[in-house]
């Protein structure tokens, strides 16, 4: 796995626009033209690898939806990239009758039954267009990446996936059978594209292991069926240079449920928390500016500007892992280095007006016009880089708005001591009933840490205390009735998890007079050091990829798909630590965990691990699904 | 890794095609056939047609190019036996009929572009349409980056052999006598020495007629060089004069425009004068005049008469 999973699925995505060819290297080739048609799941799984401009420069030249009027386009060839459902296929019939494209290569995002592919053949007959559908694809990308080494299933209709579905009371068998045919889909095709045949770890007893199971069931059967096996011959070829295999280990939300609720620091999982940020897309809300606006005019209009974090943004590559005062810090120091080059770039300019004059002999001229040349082909970098600065200067207040208005640091420490079992200097009742210390929200996702964390539950007179204090600051309840049955609940299976020893020592003083000097004047917000501490998720993939005897991981199920015989509880042979690994949470995950492994890998060179979840959700969302939850 | 099921598709197809008839439904597909194939012919005249001819004249400009690219940038190793020498007149006919190719491709793109805009068509194809020229104008750039490359790389080496050859060293050429410097020996002298530069690559020190060749045409380089600088001088001095002068007789106008207006002014002056006292004078002198006649008449008038009168007498 040389490559990682987003290089591979962006680059059989470029094969598949490709006309399933392989894309050739020459620069000066000549252009055919496409039409690409696909439907959100398509649109959703395309929008974090390519960008317009790579779509136009690859031979799209429209690119539409599925399901909305399109006009026919006779004499080109039509790309389709859609899931197989009903409506789907009914369209692509329609399409057929009224002869929109000349031809159609058809790519299915996950693979289509027999009956669905006989449909699409009788509707080619009945309008004669059986030679122009001139390609069928299943192209096994039903997952979409996020980062390099970061996947999440689907993002449209990702409530039929999501926590409350799968830990709903009133779930039905069907329903569950459902959700789990649903993950084990697109995890195949994940483990397809990514072309190694896992190892498969789960805990007992929860969603997770139904899940390990059906996966171990789908992959057995594809690798029997010698003819149309995926994971043989060509398709193993393309970088599949480790002779190990990965280790998939499936967590379930169930086992860590602080995590999510969980007031962060490093800047990306801040900007998911805080801002609305989807598919790499972060929007930001730009009030007009700050003249008082006379009594009686109307609200002022706030501009929402949207940008794209892309893996071509080298800052954003660099600290979206950084805590937030050492963001702050980087941005001003670009914006030193920008404004350097840009008085370099003047001064060159002016160099060159006075030596105009002079008769100068051919070696001066060239070696000026050599450092104009350079100036020069370096200006659109320049004005790119600007780009990114504004961007991330943009992004950055806005962020740093909201941890000053919500006193999201303050949340941040008190969390981690709780996590980290050490003591508070400051009573969870004073942080409840201070009227501006965060929202009701906050208050509650505090709340919960709290209750989850802590060995013994609080005391019926201090849970009403607390209950109390919550009323007053305009918390809803229900999420709470949720946990404490879930505690009770998992009181009985394991123990409850440990945070490990972790820490957050405040840099204080010395820090704040270092930050008055920058242009983020974040006066007030004390700059935190993170210590290294494992969550969780962490830890369980930490034991489990060393191979360390642990009696949370003990008795976690062993599958693996290339054994011969199937049996259910065979215990593993595998004695040598792995080196690379999947982490997929069922239920949820952020990009806290993420980035704890992100940083447990940075500290094991040579080891590879890839984080997937089942779906995206910041506290917000999660703290609403865990009210749906607390309300039955 | 996708998974190819066009084959499965076109089974699938036989299936259907042989439920169908085991159905017995009407197969209407041989009907429509040939109504589908004229609507096809019909559509492919028009836009891709043409744009699809342009993309082809862009390869073979291409091809072309990068055919003769070894010629054209070989400036001559001699190592190899077998190389085409490629004169350079038909490196200036390859770089300007690239040129004009270029240049009517630019032009096709631009009819396409105009002619898009005029038809009447759906809001679709015509960003299809937009779309497909930007691919073909992205296509001709990077065809005529070729070409610019080829061509910058052939002017560099130009320019360093110049280079080159004027650093031969001058010291044991200096007392040679400056013989044959005549303009109509330039061409063939340049063109022996690049012959003859070519001709001994292979060695590397060069025979004694060249360095006496090549000090003949350095001396005379610096001559001519010196010439032009001192023709610039003169034409500089004159120049300087000519300015001079000019200052002196915008100056001299300037001073006879003031004593235009002055004289201007004194005519007026004078003429005003004399036209007042003239009228005095005048009558003056009618005055005087008419005293005179009046005299005259009565006196000489009378004495006249009287005369006669005794003229008459004495008679």
């Amino acid at each position: 796995m040389a490559a990682s999973v987003r290089e591979k699925q962006a680059a059989a995505l470029k094969r598949m626009l490709n006309f399933n060819a392989q894309p050739l290297k020459n620069t000066a080739a000549e252009p055919v033209w496409k039409v690409l048609i696909y439907d959100r799941f398509g649109q959703d799984i395309i929008s974090p690898l390519l960008s317009v401009k790579e779509l136009r420069d690859m031979g799209i030249t429209l690119h539409l939806l599925l399901h909305s009027d399109r006009d026919p386009i006779p004499d080109v060839p039509a790309i389709y990239f859609i899931m197989p459902t009903e409506e789907n296929i009914d369209r692509i019939c329609q399409d057929l009758r009224n002869q929109l494209y000349e031809s159609y290569y058809l790519n299915f995002i996950s693979a289509i039954s027999r009956s669905k592919l006989e449909d699409i053949a009788s509707a080619a007959l009945a309008s004669n267009a059986v030679n122009q559908v001139t390609k069928v694809f299943d192209q096994y990308l039903n997952f979409i990446t996020l980062e390099d080494e970061m996947f999440i299933l689907c993002n449209q209709n990702k409530e039929h996936i999501s926590y409350h579905a799968i830990n709903k009371p009133d779930i039905m068998d069907t329903d569950m059978e459902a959700i789990m045919d649903t993950i084990v889909d697109s995890l195949f095709c994940f483990f397809v594209t990514l072309g190694a045949v896992p190892i498969i770890r789960c805990p007992r007893g929860n969603a997770a292991e139904m899940v390990a199971v059906k996966l171990d069931k789908k992959l057995r059967e594809n690798l029997r069926d010698a003819r149309n096996s995926l994971f043989t011959g060509d398709t193993m070829g393309t970088g599949q240079f480790s002779f190990q295999r990965p280790l998939f280990v499936l967590a379930d939300r169930n086992m860590d449920l602080a995590t999510p609720l969980h007031h962060t620091w490093t800047y990306q999982a801040l900007i998911h928390d805080v801002l609305d940020f989807h598919l790499n897309r972060v929007s930001v809300e730009e009030s007009q500016g700050s003249e008082a606006s006379p009594a009686g005019a109307r609200p002022k209009k706030k501009n929402k500007k949207s940008y794209d974090l892309t893996a071509a943004d080298k800052f954003w590559q660099k600290h979206k892992g950084s805590p937030f005062p050492e963001v702050a810090e980087a941005v001003q120091e670009e914006l030193d280095t920008y404004r350097a080059q840009e008085d370099e770039v003047k001064r060159l300019k002016s160099i060159m007006g006075l030596e105009g004059e002079d008769d100068g002999a051919i070696s001066m001229l060239s070696d000026n016009t050599a450092k104009l040349t350079s100036a020069v082909s370096s200006l659109p970098e320049l004005l790119e880089k600007k780009r990114l600065i504004d961007l991330h200067t943009n992004v950055a207040t806005a962020v740093l708005d909201h941890i000053k208005s919500r006193k999201m640091d303050v949340y941040f420490e008190y969390e981690e001591k709780l996590m980290s079992k050490s003591t508070l200097d400051k009573s969870l009742l004073d942080i409840i009933s201070d009227p501006d210390a965060g929202t009701a929200e906050d208050k509650m996702r505090l709340f919960l840490i709290y209750y989850i964390t802590s060995q013994q539950p609080p005391s019926e007179a201090d849970l009403e205390q607390y209950k109390k204090a919550m009323l007053d600051a305009g918390c809803d309840l229900s999420p709470l009735n949720y946990i404490k049955q879930w505690k009770a609940f998992t009181k009985m299976a394991a123990t409850p998890a440990n945070y490990g020893s972790g820490g957050v020592k405040p840099m204080g003083l010395f820090s704040r007079v270092m930050n008055t000097g920058s242009q983020f004047v974040m006066e007030g917000v004390k700059n935190l050091v993170l210590k290294q501490h494992n969550l969780p998720v962490t830890r369980i993939l930490d034991n489990l990829m060393e191979i360390k005897s642990n009696p949370e991981t003990d008795d976690y199920r062993y599958f693996d798909p290339k054994m011969l015989r199937g049996s259910e509880s065979s215990i593993p042979r595998n004695k040598n630590p792995f080196q690379e690994a999947i982490v997929f949470v069922v239920g949820g995950g952020n990009y806290i965990e993420y980035q704890n492994l992100v940083d447990y890998t940075k500290a094991r060179p040579g080891k590879r691990v890839l984080y997937g979840c089942s779906e995206l959700f910041n506290a917000s969302q999660f703290i609403k699904q865990l009210s749906q939850l607390g309300q039955k | 890794m996708a998974a190819d099921i066009t084959l499965l598709f076109k089974a699938s197809v036989k299936t259907v095609k042989t439920r169908n008839k085991a159905l017995g439904l009407i197969d209407s597909a041989s009907r429509d056939e040939p109504s589908c194939a004229r609507r096809n012919t019909r559509q492919r005249n028009g836009f891709s047609c043409k744009a699809k001819e342009v993309i082809s004249n862009i390869s073979k400009l291409k091809d072309f190019l990068l055919q003769h690219r070894k010629d054209y940038v070989n400036a001559g190793s001699f190592m190899s036996p077998d190389v085409s020498h490629m004169t350079d007149n038909e490196r200036d006919q390859i770089d300007q009929d690239a040129q004009t190719f270029m240049r009517t491709c630019a032009d096709a793109i631009g009819q396409l572009r105009s002619e898009k805009d005029r038809q009447v068509v759906s809001a679709q194809v015509k960003d299809h349409r937009a779309a497909v020229l930007d691919l073909i104008e992205v296509y001709l750039k990077g065809v005529c980056k070729l070409y610019s490359e080829q061509r910058a790389v052939r002017v560099k080496r130009v320019v360093d052999k110049k280079r080159l050859s004027r650093l031969e060293p001058e010291t044991p050429c200096k007392d040679k006598p400056q013989t044959d410097v005549e303009d109509n020996n330039d061409k063939s002298v340049s063109d022996s020495n690049v012959d003859l530069w070519e001709d001994s690559r292979v060695e590397d020190d060069l025979s004694p007629e060249e360095i006496q060749m090549f000090e003949q045409e350095n001396q005379r380089l610096v001559g001519e060089m010196n010439s032009l600088l001192d023709e610039v001088r003169h034409i500089e001095g004159k120049v300087v004069e000519i300015s001079r002068l000019q200052e002196i007789f915008t100056e001299k106008v300037l001073q006879q425009d003031t004593e235009i207006d002055n004289i201007h002014q004194l005519v007026v002056g004078a003429t005003e004068n004399v036209c007042v006292r003239v009228c005095f004078i005048l009558n003056f002198a009618l005055q005087n005049a008419t005293a005179l006649r009046v005299w005259q008449l009565y006196g000489l008038s009378p004495a006249c008469v009287s005369l006669w009168f005794l003229s008459c007498v004495t008679s």
